[in-house]
């Protein structure tokens, strides 16, 4: 069992949760996840690891409530317990003194992004942030960020705040900054990292990103996170989760994400008493490509599809 | 593709043999697990002993006996094509090298029906059956690891 | 797979074990065998002749001493006839339903070519059932600490074993499992219907009241290394078991409703899947379910997806005498209704526009002439290609060893396909104080190998424990000089 140390809603719908558990803490590297259960009859989902102490033995991770088990996780509190934490898993992000480096992070990922542009500054790195949110008071860690890298700028889908847009103006940040890129790094949700590498494409700038298909063990056995990149199929809990997000199938790997949309909700139907976040109407698709396919009707009870699949 | 005497046929296909030696030291070299190394060195020591057998002939003292065709067992005919990377596993080498002979077969069978001088031909047809050997070599060993329980 | 196995069952004077009828267990995943009841498990045991020369002993790789516990049960001294059994196996009610015991201790039976061999796994299973029942389970006593500390990593059958055995010489024993509950595929693997979670429970707690520490949510090479751990250990045994599911590469296994077996099974068993959504891991109820594969595996999937609703079949590239599966499994699986489709090989699979799997793509094949080594090898019919409507794919064609382990050890010595390389009579390896066993030595096996391997492993950690006598061969450099042949066996020779 591993207790709570912290677990609270930072922005509206993403929670920031602290737990103990020192070995995980001790180990962890930017770019790994972790694996938790909320509950006893609980599912697995992974969730990227965004902070950690290791003296203290603790790690942190944002994760936005979205399905079944984060709605559940978001509703623990401090001197709780979660019986399953397990990691860290999946390969440490490849942390070099590349020169210049635009992290791009949405949802989570801004979260996420976190210990890479820590790692990425100590190996001397001039390091970009861009965050990208629907609304400015959608931001969170905009103060770490700017005392960690050399410049913050935002997208906001509704201009509140920066560029008015979504992740594709990421090209115009980039022109701006008056010096080559040599790397993006994008973590967020599949819409964010799929728009993101579209827009880095054409500029020849090498885009990793942090896949997040659905889990179960973690450690390679179950194949569920199979994903094709450059035309081979790789499983992203131990081959990944960092790909080139030039070489991904992106379609595949929405798709992929939906599998369990229709079981996402047999449990809303049936349960009784629970008290169900009201889904919110306003991050449905655009912000998740996988929550809709093209072309369907907006509908406020469909749930976001995460639930196995939910990432970090 | 034309050859104007049988030296030059098979200076050609001693050619082959090298590149196919050649790159599958390359790829040992390039694997980031030693094991997988290993398995690209023993595929290149393969292909080092078609060559001396080609050499054989050329010295006047052919190997070779007509055989009859070696029967194809198509297992790697469906498979998706696999590029070589360096953390590539043995079911992907096996795929690789299963296709890779079978494209070599197929050369060398074409070459043989392409022959005039039937003394070529006669050489391109063994070294195909040599090929179609080497690959139901590598679909035998595929068929035994990896299809156990299919 | 050399020998065809003999597919005829022999069970002329044997007792049958009590089943639920087919038609009502493809309903439901209650398991299928109610086991012995006493009076029958007696009269079976009076069947055996106790043989002076007993070969299955000899067949058992955990050398329990068969006669004896028979003889204890014909003498209806059950008490007795558990603590024999105990003394070489710590597992037996999950040996006595998943052991394929007529390839093993009941192939050898002396009693097989007149009436049937004895039904020694059903006895096997009806003692640890019995000691179950009675409510309290005999402890042995254990001896005083060694001094000395194992790490176990991997709780399936081969790491169990080994915990059970040294701890019961009187080492401390900690087990590191990667996943939230011990028992590796007894309880991802194996469904509910052929061997309850509640028996694997039980023979984990009895484990746990023995001493034995256990780490769940740990997973050695990521959470720890082996080189880390061996600083606070003596000795290190892995049995870290299966890894990546293979897929035949084909065209469309990456669509949706094509699954590993690996998979498949996860969310069914160790995730409670079939109790959705009470438990909250979803599995699919699909229509169509096409199970590629013809191990025990495979009718575990097929089984299960029958269970779930679905039309079944089996589809295997060689014919029904080939089927590596038990004989009563697929019985078993054939008595539900599970269809299947022998001489088939799927080609590929095709897609809706939402990427699900809607048909696939197969090719009927024919036994070729027999090759160099006798095998008669499928081959595939010109021009019969079909197309068949599915919903459902669940590839059970095996895995290779799990990866993590291998590749954050150095010097640990690997074989072809990523396997750890371990002496067979002693589970050592290539590294001085770790010694390995299960499938992640061997690839996909059965449960009682893995066990077989543990108890070898075990017995030589403990004479390396307490003699401090040299770990074997640990001069092996490495250089895997063996692969050539290997990768030649049975082919002819043309180069060197």
């Amino acid at each position: 069992m591993f207790r709570i140390l912290a677990c609270r809603m930072i922005v509206p719908n993403m929670h920031i949760l602290t737990v103990e558990a020192p070995a995980v803490a001790r180990e962890v590297q930017p770019g790994q996840f972790i694996i938790i259960r909320a509950e006893e009859e609980g599912e697995r989902i992974p969730l990227s690891v965004s902070d950690w102490d290791r003296e203290r033995g603790t790690v942190t991770t944002i994760f936005m409530s979205i399905g079944r088990t984060t709605h559940r996780l978001a509703r623990l509190r401090s001197g709780e317990y979660l019986p399953t934490v397990v990691g860290p898993l999946g390969n440490a992000s490849e942390i070099e003194h590349f020169g210049t480096v635009l992290l791009l992070g949405g949802c989570y990922g801004i979260g996420s992004l976190y210990p890479i542009a820590r790692a990425l500054k100590e190996k001397g790195n001039r390091v970009f942030v861009v965050i990208e949110a629907r609304s400015s008071y959608l931001f969170y860690w905009e103060d770490r960020y700017r005392m960690l890298v050399d410049g913050v700028h935002h997208i906001t889908r509704d201009g509140s705040k920066g560029i008015k847009g979504h992740i594709g103006r990421v090209p115009e940040i980039l022109a701006s900054l008056g010096e080559p890129v040599d790397r993006v790094i994008i973590n967020g949700c599949t819409f964010c990292l799929k728009r993101g590498s579209d827009a880095t494409r054409a500029l020849g700038i090498t885009t990793i990103v942090d896949l997040n298909p659905i889990m179960i063990d973690g450690t390679g056995m179950c194949g569920v996170c199979r994903v094709t990149v450059g035309g081979e199929t790789k499983f992203a809990c131990v081959q990944g989760p960092e790909f080139d997000g030039h070489e991904v199938d992106w379609e595949e790997l929405s798709q992929r994400r939906k599998t369990y949309m229709a079981e996402e909700v047999i449990p809303l139907r049936t349960s009784k008493c629970e008290e169900h976040m009201h889904g919110e109407e306003h991050e449905r698709k655009e912000k998740h490509g996988q929550a809709a396919a093209p072309g369907e009707p907006p509908g406020r009870e469909r749930k976001q599809p995460q639930h196995t699949g939910e990432v970090s | 593709m034309h050859f104007d005497s049988l030296v030059d046929a098979l200076e050609f296909a001693i050619e082959k043999e090298e590149e196919a030696e050649q790159f599958y030291t390359e790829l040992a070299e390039k694997m980031e697990r030693p094991h997988m190394a290993r398995i690209f060195e023993n595929f290149a020591e393969e292909e080092r002993g078609h060559r001396r057998m080609i050499k054989d002939v050329i010295m006047g003292r052919p190997s070779f006996v007509p055989q009859p065709r070696v029967a194809d067992l198509q297992v790697s005919d469906h498979l998706m094509d696999v590029a070589p990377s360096p953390d590539m596993d043995y079911q992907q080498a096996l795929i690789f090298a299963m296709k890779a002979e079978k494209a070599a077969y197929a050369l060398y069978t074409q070459l043989s029906e392409a022959s005039e001088d039937s003394a070529m031909r006669d050489l391109f047809h063994l070294l195909a059956q040599e090929e179609a050997k080497h690959k139901r070599r590598f679909e035998i060993e595929y068929d035994e690891q990896f299809s156990g329980e299919n | 797979m050399a020998e065809k196995k003999e597919k005829k069952p022999l069970d002329l004077n044997r007792r049958q074990m009590p089943k639920q009828p087919p038609e009502v267990r493809k309903y439901n995943f209650n398991e299928v065998a109610f086991g012995y009841p006493e009076d029958v498990a007696v009269e079976e045991a009076k069947r055996c002749i106790m043989c002076k020369k007993a070969r299955c002993v000899q067949n058992c790789p955990v050398e329990i001493d068969i006669p004896a516990f028979i003889q204890a049960v014909a003498d209806r001294n059950f008490a007795e006839g558990i603590r024999i059994i105990k003394q070489k196996n710590c597992l037996p009610a999950i040996c006595g339903r998943v052991c394929p015991q007529e390839d093993q201790c009941e192939k050898t039976c002396t009693l097989v070519k007149k009436e049937g061999q004895l039904a020694i796994g059903r006895l096997e299973r009806f003692l640890a059932d019995w000691e179950a029942r009675q409510g309290h389970v005999e402890m042995p006593d254990i001896p005083e600490w060694t001094g000395k500390n194992v790490a176990v990593v991997g709780g399936g059958p081969a790491g169990l074993t080994v915990a059970g055995d040294l701890i019961l010489r009187g080492h401390r024993v900690t087990i590191f499992e990667a996943l939230h509950r011990l028992g590796g595929v007894l309880v991802y693997g194996i469904p509910e219907f052929r061997l309850p979670k509640e028996i694997v429970n039980r023979e984990v707690e009895y484990l746990k009241r023995l001493g034995v520490e256990v780490h769940t949510d740990f997973v050695v090479g990521k959470t720890r290394t082996i080189d880390s751990l061996l600083e606070e250990y003596d000795a290190i045994f892995v049995g870290s078991g299966a890894g990546l599911p293979w897929f035949m590469n084909i065209p469309g296994e990456n669509l949706n409703g094509v699954y590993s077996a690996n998979e498949y099974l996860t969310r069914l068993n160790l995730m409670k899947g079939y109790l959705f959504p009470t438990y909250h891991t979803p599995i699919k109820a699909h229509r169509r379910v096409a199970v590629i594969g013809g191990g025990n595996v495979a009718m575990d999937c097929a089984r299960s997806a029958l269970r779930l609703g679905a039309e079944s079949r089996i589809i295997y590239r060689r014919s029904r005498e080939e089927l590596p599966a038990r004989f009563e499994e697929v019985e078993n699986a054939e008595e539900e209704g599970v269809i299947f489709d022998f001489l088939t090989l799927p080609l590929r699979y095709i897609g809706d526009e939402n990427g699900w799997v809607k048909e696939m793509v197969i090719q009927k094949m024919e036994l070729g002439e027999p090759d160099d080594s006798g095998r008669r090898r499928p081959v595939p019919i010109e021009g019969s290609e079909e197309t068949w409507p599915v919903d459902a794919v669940v590839c059970a064609i095996g895995n290779s060893p799990n990866p993590l382990i291998g590749t954050t050890t150095p010097g640990l010595k690997l074989g072809k396909k990523g396997n750890i390389e371990a002496d067979e009579e002693t589970g050592m390896t290539s590294r001085e104080k770790i010694w390995a066993g299960g499938d992640i030595v061997t690839g996909a096996a059965t449960v009682i190998l893995a066990m077989g391997a543990g108890r070898k492993a075990a017995n030589s950690i403990h004479d390396y424990l307490m003699g401090g006598n040299g770990h074997g061969n640990g001069a092996d450099d490495g250089s895997g000089a063996n692969t050539a042949s290997d990768a030649n066996a049975g082919a002819d020779q043309n180069t060197t």
